[in-house]
Formats: structure tokens, sequence, C-alpha cells
């Protein structure tokens, strides 16, 4: 279910902000504006976030994100363009309503905390709570609760600045919980933070978000962080969104120079998953096939193996058959299930690709990649996995894909090239 | 260029307003007064000791055993210098301009903090407030309030304000951007964002505006008694105007007292009412464990019972002076009426002002004298604020103000007749006796004549006749200061015996103290001599018969005047009444003449008053 959508935002800043929009209605430039001393700051946002999801907005400094967000709770009212919140429109919304939808429904937590420092940790997770009214002992209760959801019982009478950086955005995430709110924003939350701090959070934020099933928007200008968190992500460049995806859908196949730029040095091996670059298997096998009819299989696809499943509906996959076995069984009796060897080393389509090599070394066939039901899902031949982790993605690879050519094929035919060039 | 009659715009502004705001002035007027007189009565009430340790107490509290020990004695010296009440009049004046000046400065600066055009609009104001001359707003506040407190608060707020309004201003701005935008971020109304986080937040730097603007009401203390506000200012401006260093040094000290007392007291009460100072404070104490003596603080339950006890036993042992003094009615016509007289702080003026207010007082008047600026002295008789002024010197020195203010006085006449005005030299300056003889001795003299305030007539004539006519303008240099500081320079040249030329007038106590010379005035350049007259504000005149029929009658010799300003000299200062009571007791007769009792009927001239 759709909780938030933005539509065709603008945000404008300088001197007469909707003529500015538009000129760039009528393709006028961003630099152009700036020139006349306006700053465009968002141009033309659309998306729309669901119930539960976490969506990312990424891009570097100063390219819109922060504005973006203020006006998903109306801190910013945008120039032009709508956002709507559980199907309401926040620009139609009176001053005084606006703050009581945000007081409610809507919370934020900072880059730098903004943890009151004039009032104790307790305190601080209660806030939005005193702003809603709630009484002292059932505001301070939910505080403590909120508090011991991100590991921080105990620390209520403390002050802000006796806590470590990561534990003050623990607090700033308490007091965003506190208040029961549908959704959460989030403005690089965790940049300011160490790396192995900022790792430990964004686990946490993870697993707290398996609890709570919260709607999340993430701002980062770190792709990594983007794509561990999002399960979409949003690029922004210059105050547009240029792309919109799936982690690996931006990693394979990137809009434009810009976003493959931006790519180019994220650890794919974590990022990428089985899923995202497995391929149809060639020869797919029953058990209860004829040995010589997988032979001839084999031979019309020009395969070494087959994989063997189950009989319908099941197909399962319960082993693997080569020619050479199935060629000397070829003239006797029995089915291809007495002959195959089984299937011991499968993978997960959503294990990341640093784990697909230890198995995939194992053997010389395709890696199969089974699903929670044990169906075959897909295989990852090696030279697949090895061109994926070295991959410089282009944007061409968009267009190829568009037309419907099989990137796989593609993949290992640079291999080869590059091996023939070397 | 054309000329441009900005001052006559503004001077009749000021008339306008008179005429049309009096009754606001009015209302403003008895506020304040309400309110000094309030203060004044709880601070100067109680015994001078009594009082001291209440202050010490409140030291104690916000800051701890040494501060409550140093302020004790700090108050005490003041005290034993016999400027107690002198102080006490002083911290009143402060703490009333200082409440009112936080009260109007805090809103204001939360305004500016909250709109850049009301800040844009107020700063230029404030600019004005804080950099324009307090002479300059002082006239006009005496002609809309009157002498004495009301113009000292005024004139202390105006001063005082702005620094309360640039750091509120700056305290609220100062706010992590972040912090505001978190408040906004959770719904938070605007009001409640400034309660709540905002005003807090800015209250270190608040609470150090509102200290700048008690040390600044502090500063304005010497001005206010220029214009009548009793208190430590009298004292120090007194002092200067008769070169008194003794006494101008104890005023000094005692201001000093008060400043450092009100300094460090306000600072501490910054750290105890902010949150955040109330924190660093719990962690200083907290990190300081070996928890000295000279740090103990007393709760602040303690403290402030403490000195709620103190000030209840004050009322109880009945050290509030509850009745007003009743003036001791000698048998005269007087009845207690009040007459209110003015000098300024030259000696003739001290000398027969403090001659009248004596002999009135013997004779059933409440006279009182205070000491003024001229300018403020004749703006305050043509008011009634003031009914007598004895020391008006025409037809030449003070005639801008008659015609200013003319028809609000009646003249009543001339009680001396030989004025003069000359440059005068120390006798050991041998061969020079007239004007001629200054020149080519320029040498001698430093090439400088000390003269005295840039702006009085006496100087005005010298530079642009008397020395140009004895050809003397090229050779000397008429140097401007004051007249403190001509008499400051003669008292040190004459003590290193060097020769040195002032700009002098008889009569004159350094005529009496120092053998000097009167050059003569062979061209008679100097003009025609002035008399010194009495004027009386004109109903004052009417309402007072016997005085003004007195005070008509009134002449003195220069034998004398010399004698009572001697007399008033060798009193010491601060005992110009013992002074002049000792001159009247070796001279009998003088009182009768100037206020006759009609023998048997105890009643002055005109008893049959109705
Ligand atoms: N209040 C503002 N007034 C004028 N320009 C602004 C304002 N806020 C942001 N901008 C400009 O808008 C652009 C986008 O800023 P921001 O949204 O903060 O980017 P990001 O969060 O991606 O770093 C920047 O060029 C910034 O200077
Ligand atoms: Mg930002």
């Amino acid at each position: 279910m759709t909780k938030l959508a933005a539509e065709h935002v603008f945000k404008i800043f300088g001197r007469r902000p909707k003529e500015g929009v538009r000129r760039l209605q009528e393709g006028a430039d961003r630099d152009r504006l700036r020139e006349d001393g306006t700053t465009a700051a968002v141009i033309d946002a659309s998306f729309t976030v669901q119930e539960g999801e976490i969506f990312v907005i990424m891009g570097l400094s100063g390219s819109g994100k922060s504005t973006l967000l203020r006006m998903l709770n109306g801190l910013l009212e945008p120039t032009s363009g709508r956002v709507l919140f559980d199907g309401q429109d926040l620009t139609a919304l009176s001053a005084k309503a606006l703050r009581d939808m945000r007081s409610r429904k809507i919370s934020m937590v900072f880059q730098h905390f903004a943890l009151f420092p004039h009032r104790s940790v307790l305190e601080n997770a209660a806030y939005g709570l005193e702003v809603q009214g709630v009484p002292r002992a059932e505001r301070e209760k939910r505080a403590a609760e909120a508090l011991d959801l991100v590991g921080l019982d105990g620390w209520g009478p403390h002050w802000p600045d006796e806590l470590s950086g990561g534990m003050q955005q623990r607090v700033g995430l308490a007091r965003a919980l506190a208040t029961d709110a549908d959704l959460l924003l989030m403005d690089e939350s965790f940049s300011a933070l160490d790396p192995l701090i900022r790792r430990d959070m964004q686990d946490q934020l993870l697993d707290l978000q398996q609890r709570l099933r919260k709607t999340i928007v993430f701002i980062t200008h770190d792709l990594n962080e983007a794509m561990r968190l999002g399960d979409r992500i949003a690029v922004m460049r210059d105050g547009r969104i240029v792309q919109i995806g799936a982690a690996a859908d931006i990693l394979s196949h990137p809009a434009d120079d810009y976003v493959a730029g931006f790519v180019q040095d994220v650890d794919r091996s974590r990022v990428l998953t089985a899923a995202s670059i497995m391929e149809r298997p060639r020869v797919i096998v029953s058990t209860d096939d004829q040995p010589d009819a997988v032979v001839r299989a084999l031979r019309t696809d020009k395969a070494s193996a087959a994989f063997v499943v189950s009989p319908a509906p099941a197909l399962r996959l319960v082993g693997t058959v080569t020619e050479a076995q199935a060629a000397a069984a070829a003239d006797g009796e029995g089915t291809v299930g007495e002959l195959m060897r089984a299937a011991t080393v499968t993978a997960q389509p959503d294990a990341p690709l640093a784990d697909l090599l230890a198995p995939a070394s194992r053997s010389d066939l395709p890696l199969p990649v089974v699903d929670g039901d044990g169906r075959l899902a897909g295989v990852v031949p090696q030279l697949r996995l090895l061109a994926a982790l070295g991959d410089r993605p282009t944007p061409a690879d968009r267009a190829d894909r568009s037309d419907g050519s099989d990137t796989a094929g593609r993949a290992d035919q640079s291999i080869r090239e590059e091996a023939a060039s070397a | 260029m054309p000329r441009l009659h900005l001052g006559t715009w503004a001077e009749s502004t000021v008339n306008w307003l008179t005429h049309h705001f009096s009754w606001l002035f009015d209302a403003i007027s008895s506020v304040v007064n309400h309110m000094y007189n309030g203060v004044e009565w709880v601070l100067g009430g109680p015994s001078p000791l009594l009082m001291a340790g209440i202050l010490a107490l409140v030291a104690f509290w916000l800051r701890g055993v040494l501060a409550g020990v140093l302020s004790f004695a700090g108050f005490a010296l003041i005290d034993s210098i016999a400027q107690w009440d002198q102080a006490m009049q002083s911290l009143s004046l402060v703490v009333v301009s200082a409440a009112v000046a936080v009260v109007l400065a805090v809103p204001l600066g939360i305004w500016a903090a909250r709109s850049r055009s009301a800040s844009m609009l107020v700063r230029p104001v404030l600019d004005v407030m804080q950099t324009l001359p307090a002479f300059v707003y002082l006239i006009p506040a005496i002609i809309f309030f009157s002498l004495g407190t009301v113009p000292a608060v005024i004139a202390t707020i105006v001063f005082a304000m702005p620094v309360g309004v640039r750091m509120t201003e700056l305290g609220i701005r100062q706010v992590d951007a972040e912090l505001v935008e978190a408040a906004d971020a959770f719904g938070t109304s605007p009001l409640k964002t400034l309660l709540r986080v905002q005003l807090p937040l800015a209250l270190p730097t608040v609470m150090a505006g509102v200290n700048q603007v008690i040390m600044l009401a502090l500063s304005m203390v010497v001005i206010g008694g220029m214009v009548g506000a009793a208190g430590l200012g009298a004292t120090v401006f007194g002092a200067i105007s008769q070169v008194n260093i003794g006494l101008g040094f104890e005023g000094g000290v005692a201001v000093v007292i008060l400043a450092i007392y009100l300094d460090r007291v306000t600072g501490a009460l910054g750290d105890q009412v902010s949150p955040l100072g109330r924190r660093a404070l719990a962690r200083m104490r907290a990190s300081a464990h070996g928890l000295s003596f000279a740090h103990y603080r007393p709760r602040p339950v303690v403290g402030l019972s403490a000195v709620v006890t103190l000030a209840l036993v004050a009322c109880g042992t009945g050290v509030f002076s509850g009745s007003p003094s009743s003036p001791t009615a000698s048998g005269g016509p007087g009845h207690g009426q009040a007459v209110h007289i003015g000098d300024f702080d030259w000696d003739e003026s001290v000398a027969s002002a403090n001659l009248w207010q004596q002999v009135l007082s013997d004779r059933g008047y409440k006279a009182t004298v205070n000491t003024y600026d001229p300018g403020a002295a004749y703006t305050g008789l043509a008011s009634g604020s003031l009914d007598y002024v004895t020391d008006t010197w025409l037809p030449t020195t003070h005639a801008a103000y008659i015609k200013q203010y003319g028809k609000n006085f009646t003249d009543l006449g001339s009680w001396y007749g030989h004025t003069s005005l000359e440059i005068a030299v120390p006798s050991y300056v041998k061969d020079v006796h007239s004007m001629a003889d200054l020149k080519g001795r320029a040498g001698e003299f430093g090439g400088r004549i000390v003269g005295i305030e840039p702006g009085a007539g006496e100087m005005k004539l010298l530079q642009s006749k008397v020395l140009p006519g004895y050809g003397l303008d090229k050779e000397y240099q008429l140097v401007a200061s004051s007249t403190a500081g001509m008499l400051a320079e003669l008292k040190r040249d004459y003590a290193a015996e060097k020769p040195v030329a002032v700009v002098l007038w008889s009569p004159h106590w350094a005529y009496s103290t120092y053998q000097l010379t009167k050059l003569t005035d062979p061209k008679g350049l100097w003009g025609a001599s002035d008399s010194i007259h009495t004027e009386a504000n004109r109903s004052s005149a009417a309402r007072l018969p016997h005085v003004t029929s007195w005070m008509r009658k009134f002449h003195m010799t220069e034998a004398q005047l010399g004698s009572l300003e001697a007399a008033i000299q060798a009193a010491g200062q601060g005992h110009v009444t013992q002074g002049v009571k000792a001159w009247l007791a070796k001279n009998p007769g003088v009182e009768n003449a100037m206020a006759p009792v009609v023998a048997g009927s105890g009643s002055g001239p005109g008893s049959g008053k109705n």
C-alpha cells in the first residue's frame, strides 16, 4: 500500500520561485537559474513509498536531499507539486493541522542528533509525547520503552553530552520511535558516526525494522549504506531524481554516466546477490526422463550437464547429470533419477556474491540457486560470477537489456575479449 | 549649504510634547517615583549593618562563604566612609532602572531575533540610544520629568537597555538551528519552541546581558548626580566640581564596591537560573570532591529562608524608619513648608544656598538644597521643581537662561555686586599685574592659558575679544578643559611654584586659598561686571511670600561671602551645614537681618498672611 507519494515536487529558493518553476518546465537549465540568484533545490521529483519500506534517497552534498525530505513532513512547502501522506495532501493542510500531523504521524532523526542539551536522555526521548500533551507518567513510561528498544535501558537520567555519538543517535532514534509515528524521516542520520558504529546502527535499524515495520525515508550520501538499507533507492543529482530502483538494479543497470560513476566504488560482492546475476539453466530434466533424451538435449544446447528436478508440480532440484553419465546409460533401461549425482551445493537467491565464491569453486558445474521451497530458481556459472565482481557497468547495459538480449552471454563474452587482448 | 534648523525643530518637538503629553510624563514620573521610593525604602530602611548582612547572605547563597564575607566587609567599608545612604540610593536607582530596562529589553530582543525586519528596525534605534551623549537627552528628560530621580532613571534606561536587547537577540539567534528544526519537526508551536528550547538555551547569554545592563546602569550613576538624583553620583559629582580628591575617592570606592558586588552576584544568578549553568555548577562541585569550607554554598531553600528571616528581623526591630522625620520648627512662619533651592557647584552658589537653607530651617521651613548643572537648575526652576536659585549672574553670564525661561521667573534682585571675570596668576610670578604684562612671557607660562568649559561665556569672551585686544592670541593658546580641571592644574602648579595663568572669576574661594594676582584689565575688554541675583519660580514667589520678601532684601559684602566660603571649606567636604552654622555663630546679627522675626509675635513679617 502506498504510504507516501511525491508528485512533481519543486522547491525553488530565492526571488520569484514560481517563475523559476515555469522556466524549468520550459526546459531552462538549473545553472541558468542560479546565475539569476535563484536556487532550484528540488526539480520535478516524483516517487512513491510503500508501507513498511525503507526508501533511500541518495546523492552528493547539495543535490537537494534534505530539501526534498523536509517537504515530506511539511517543514518546507513545495514551490509546486503535491506531497500525499496516507492520501492526505500535506500542502493543503493548515499550519496547525500540519504540526499535529508531525507530532503524531511523522517523526524525524537528524544528522547531528539534535538532542536538547538542557534535557535528560529520558526527557529527550519523551519530547514528542510532551508536545502531544501526553501526561508525564505515561510519556516517561513510553519514552523508557523506546530507550529499551534502542538498547539504552537505564540511561534515562543521564545528560546527552555524557553519551557517545552512537548512543546519542540512539536517543534520537528513541525520540522518533516513542511517538509511534508511522513514518520515520532520517536525514543522514548515521553520517556523523565512525564507520564501525555506523555499521552497528545500520544493523540495529534493520533489526528494528524487522520488528516494527515502519515506513522509513532514509537519506544518505554513502552508496554502501544506501545499498545495505534500502529496499529501493532514489538517486538524486542537481535537484533531480535520476534513477529509482532496487540496489542491484542500480548497480548493474545505472541510468546514466553519473550514476555509473557513483556506483563504481561500491563493494559489489556485498551488494549484488545471487538472484541479481543468476541465469536460466540451459537444460532442465526430470527424474523420470530417459538418459538418451538427456543426451540429445545436452547436445542441442551445447551444454555439458543438466539439472534434475522432481516431477511436476513440485519441481524441486534434486541433482545433476553430465553428458558422459547420460551417454554411458543411454542404451540401458532406467531413468535419470537412478544415475544422477545428488545436488549438495546450492545457494539462496539473496546470498551476496561474496558468499558464492567458496561453493562455486567446489564444482565445475554452474552453482544452482534454489528458493525457499527448494525449487531451482537459476544458476550462477563461475565465469558469470567473476565477471559480475569485476564488472564496470555502463549505461549501455541498460539499453542492451531493454531489447531483451542475454546479459550473461555478454558478460562471458567481455571476459573472453579481455583475455584475448591481454 | 543651506542651514538646516534641525535644532529648532527638535526644540519645538520637545515643546509640543511637553504641551500635549504632560499627563503621560506625569504618569510615568509618578510610577517611576513610586518604584524608586519603594525600593529605596526597602534597601535604605534597615540599619546599615543589618542590610550589609542581608546583602552578604545573598552573595553567600549564590557564590559561597568567601563571597559572603567579602561582601559584608565591602558594605561595612561603605558605611564606615559615611557613604551608606548614598550607596543605597544609588543601588535603588540601579535596581529600578535595570529592572525596567530588562523588562523592556528581553521582549524586544525576542522580537528582533524572530523577525529580520524587526531586527533591522531596532538596530539603528539601539545604536542611537547607546551612542547619543547622555546630556543631549538629559535636558529634555528634565523638561518632561522635572529634576531628580526620574530623569536619571530614564537616562539610565535609555543607556543601559540596548545591550539587553542585543544580548537577548544574540542568545536566541545563537541557538543551534538544528535544535529549533527538531522542535518544529516534532510539531512544537512557535511559542512553545521559544519557551521550551530557545529561551532556556539562550538564557546564559540573556543573563550576561542582564549583568551588562546592571553594570551600565551603575556607570550612569554619576551622570544621574548631575540632574539631581541623590546617591553616590551626587557625592562624586560634587567632589569633582570642588576638586575634593578625598571625597571623590570615597565616593569612587563605594561605586566600585557596588559594581563588584552587583557583577558577581548577577553573574552567579545567571548560572543559577539557566539549566545548563546549573549542570555546569553541579559537575564542578562533583569533581571538587574535597569540598572545602570556602566552597560551601547553602541550598537555595536554606539561603532564601536565611535572607527572609533576617529581613523579618529588620522589620521586627523597627529599624525601618516608619515615621517621616518632622522638621524642628523653631517658631517661624514656615510651618514645615517645603522650599527647594538649587545651586551649582560654584562656591558662592553653594555658600548662599546653604546659608538660606540654614536660615529657613531655623524659621520652620523644610528647606533642601540640591546641586545641579546650571542648565538643569534653570529648567527645574522654570518647571517649579525648584523654588529658588540664588546664584544668577546678570546681565551677562546667565542671560541666555533668563531669555529662555525668564517669563516663569521672578527676579528678586541682586545680593552681591562686585563680580568680575579675569585671568589670575600666582603671586610668586613677579611683575605680572595686568593683562598687558603677559605679552612676551609666553615661554614662562608654557605658551598656554588654562581655561574652563569650552562653552562658558567667559571662554568665548576671552578668545574673541580679550586675548586679541591685548595682542596675546598668537602667543598664548587658550586650553579648554573644565572648572575642576583648571583648579586641579592650578593646585598642581601652585604646589610646584610653577608659573601658570588660569581663567578665573570673583568671588572665588581660590583667592582665599592661594595667593593669587587678579590681572587688571586697563582696556576694559572684559566688559561691565555682573552682579549676582536671586531668581524665584514665579508661582513659588507668590506661594512663599516671607521667603520671597526676605530674599529681596538679602545682601552680602565681599568680606562676608569670603569668610562664609572659607568657613565651609574649613568644615571639610560633606559638612557644609556645619560650616554655615559655625559662620552664623561668629556673625550673630546676620540671621535676623536676613529673616527678621517680629519680636513677641513669634512670626515673621507679614504674619497676618492668610
Ligand atoms: N533555505 C535555503 N535557502 C536558499 N538555498 C537553500 C536553502 N536550503 C538549501 N538551499 C540550497 O539548495 C540546495 C540543496 O540543498 P540541500 O537540500 O541541503 O542538499 P543536500 O541535503 O543534498 O546536501 C543547495 O544548493 C543549497 O545551497
Ligand atoms: Mg543535507
